[in-house]
């Protein structure tokens, strides 16, 4: 199956923290640093998960006002199916407590 | 100024990605002005802008993502399209001149470069871009219209230096609102990719002329540039006319190499082929990639459309003259260093090229007049099939 193919450390990483944080959206900037992935390996992966179903994006209003409002990213439940499926490798899990579980 | 250059940087993002995925330019621009701290933000730009420029050549390239759960990330890119940005020179040279620019912001912001000057090479690009729209509008003049424009280009060439701003021995440049230009830099591949378009004996006087003009400024980065794409057009396609316009542009090219020609190296214009590397490694390789990205039109032109050889032939001889000009002497390095004459120069040149690639004159006409409206076509079609 071809899902289980070559997922890059950074999307693995990725989708763990996304996966962590369960239904709750989050945005580019806090996944780089989250994830440890520059904005320049974000939006490629992002755009990929969006375009094949496993991501939710959405613009959302601004948490202080008078700031832009911000695109916020989930995944969707396939998402996090592929997060489970593809968890990060050991050596390369990111900094904010991999614990192999989703909450 | 840190946070203006990143809101630029990311703006220029924005315009490199393709129209179906424009959303995402505008989370990257807005992501960006909701950093807070102004370096922090003007990284993760610059990390936008490589994100886009790989996300647009996906797009053209490969074409639009089929989508779907069965190409998860990571997965093999599916096949190329075929009407990828290969077949398409005019949209393969706008894409490389953006690139190239956007690489000329990377080194620019990397070696402290003043914002204006970030902002007046994108608001060339700009321009530019819209002038290579509005020509491909434009509907066909006649033959007697082509040479009659070409020779009045010229003729505005021979006026610059005749009229012009001079500076350090040399009469090249204009001044429009304050704004110093260097016609030439456009003029020149115009008018020597208009040549190679049509030889007729009006476009040939035009040559004639604009070899006088180079000389007589003298301009040995354009004369050179001159000499260099009808030695191209030569050897790609000979011809009396093609020879009797090397032979002039050749002579302008001497007579500018007996001249002094003691103009000094402006910073962040001339010489920065060298002085990027003292920068950052990262920068001068910056400048060397947009340089060569410039070339790239033509020679996948050169490989993949033999009808049209000579015109792909001038078009990377003219560029390539530039280049090592501005390698060799102090010469404005176009599109990657300070400077929006080389950047309008470029892009009006790419206009000369053909929209597509790979199909025979006589079918690209019959496509053509079926493909009724659309932009690039319009213009092909104005200009003549011999190329």
């Amino acid at each position: 199956m071809a899902r289980n193919r070559s997922l890059s450390a950074q999307a693995r990483n990725l989708l763990a923290v996304m996966a962590q944080g369960g239904s709750r959206w989050h945005h580019g900037y806090d996944l780089c640093r989250r994830a440890g992935i520059k904005s320049g390996t974000l939006y490629p992966l992002l755009i990929r998960l969006e375009e094949q179903g496993y991501l939710d994006a959405e613009w959302r209003a601004p948490a202080e006002p008078g700031r832009p409002a911000r695109h916020a990213y989930r995944l969707t439940a396939a998402g996090l199916e592929l997060a489970l499926d593809n968890p990060p490798a050991a050596a390369q899990r990111p900094a904010s407590g991999w614990s192999g579980k989703f909450a | 100024m840190t946070r203006r250059a990143a809101m630029l940087i990311v703006w220029l993002a924005s315009a490199l990605l393709p129209a179906p995925l424009r959303g995402w330019a505008r989370a990257m621009s807005a992501e960006t002005s909701a950093i807070d701290r102004p370096w922090p933000a003007l990284l993760f730009a610059l990390g936008c802008l490589g994100g886009a420029l790989r996300e647009a050549l996906r797009f053209h390239l490969l074409g639009p993502a089929e989508g779907g759960a069965s190409a998860p990330p990571g997965s093999e890119p599916p096949m190329p399209s075929p009407t990828s940005l290969l077949d398409r020179p005019r949209h393969l040279a706008a894409f490389c001149a953006v690139a190239a620019t956007g690489l000329g912001f990377a080194y620019m912001t990397a070696a402290g470069a003043p914002v204006r000057y970030l902002v007046m090479n994108g608001a060339a690009l700009t321009l530019g871009l819209l002038i290579v729209a509005a020509l491909a509008r434009t509907p066909r003049p006649g033959r007697v219209g082509r040479g009659a424009i070409g020779l009045a280009l010229a003729a505005a060439l021979l006026l610059v230096g005749l009229l012009g701003v001079s500076a350090d021995g040399a009469t090249r440049w204009i001044s429009v609102g304050g704004l110093v230009l260097q016609p030439g830099l456009f003029l020149i591949p115009a008018l020597a990719l208009a040549f190679a378009r049509s030889s007729d004996r009006i476009s040939l006087l035009a040559i004639l002329v604009a070899a006088a003009a180079v000389a007589l400024q003298p301009d040995r980065a354009m004369a050179g540039a001159l000499v260099a794409g009808m030695a191209g057009l030569a050897l790609a396609r000979p011809s009396r006319a093609a020879l009797a316009a090397l032979a002039a542009a050749a002579a302008a090219f001497a007579v500018t190499l007996v001249r002094a020609d003691a103009s000094p190296a402006m910073p962040f214009v001339d010489q920065i082929f060298y002085s990027s590397f003292s920068v950052h490694p990262l920068a001068g390789a910056a400048v060397l990639a947009g340089a060569a990205l410039m070339l790239v039109p033509a020679l996948i032109g050169v490989a993949r459309d033999q009808d049209r050889r000579a015109v792909y032939a001038t078009f990377g001889a003219v560029w390539l003259a530039v280049i090592l000009a501005a390698a060799l002497g102090n010469y404005p390095t176009p599109l990657v260093g300070y400077g929006g004459s080389a950047i309008l120069g470029y892009l009006i040149s790419l206009v000369a090229l053909p929209p597509r690639t790979g199909v025979s004159v006589g079918a690209e006409r019959e496509a053509l007049t079926a493909e009724a409206g659309s932009e690039s076509d319009t213009l092909y079609a104005a200009l003549p099939a011999r190329a």
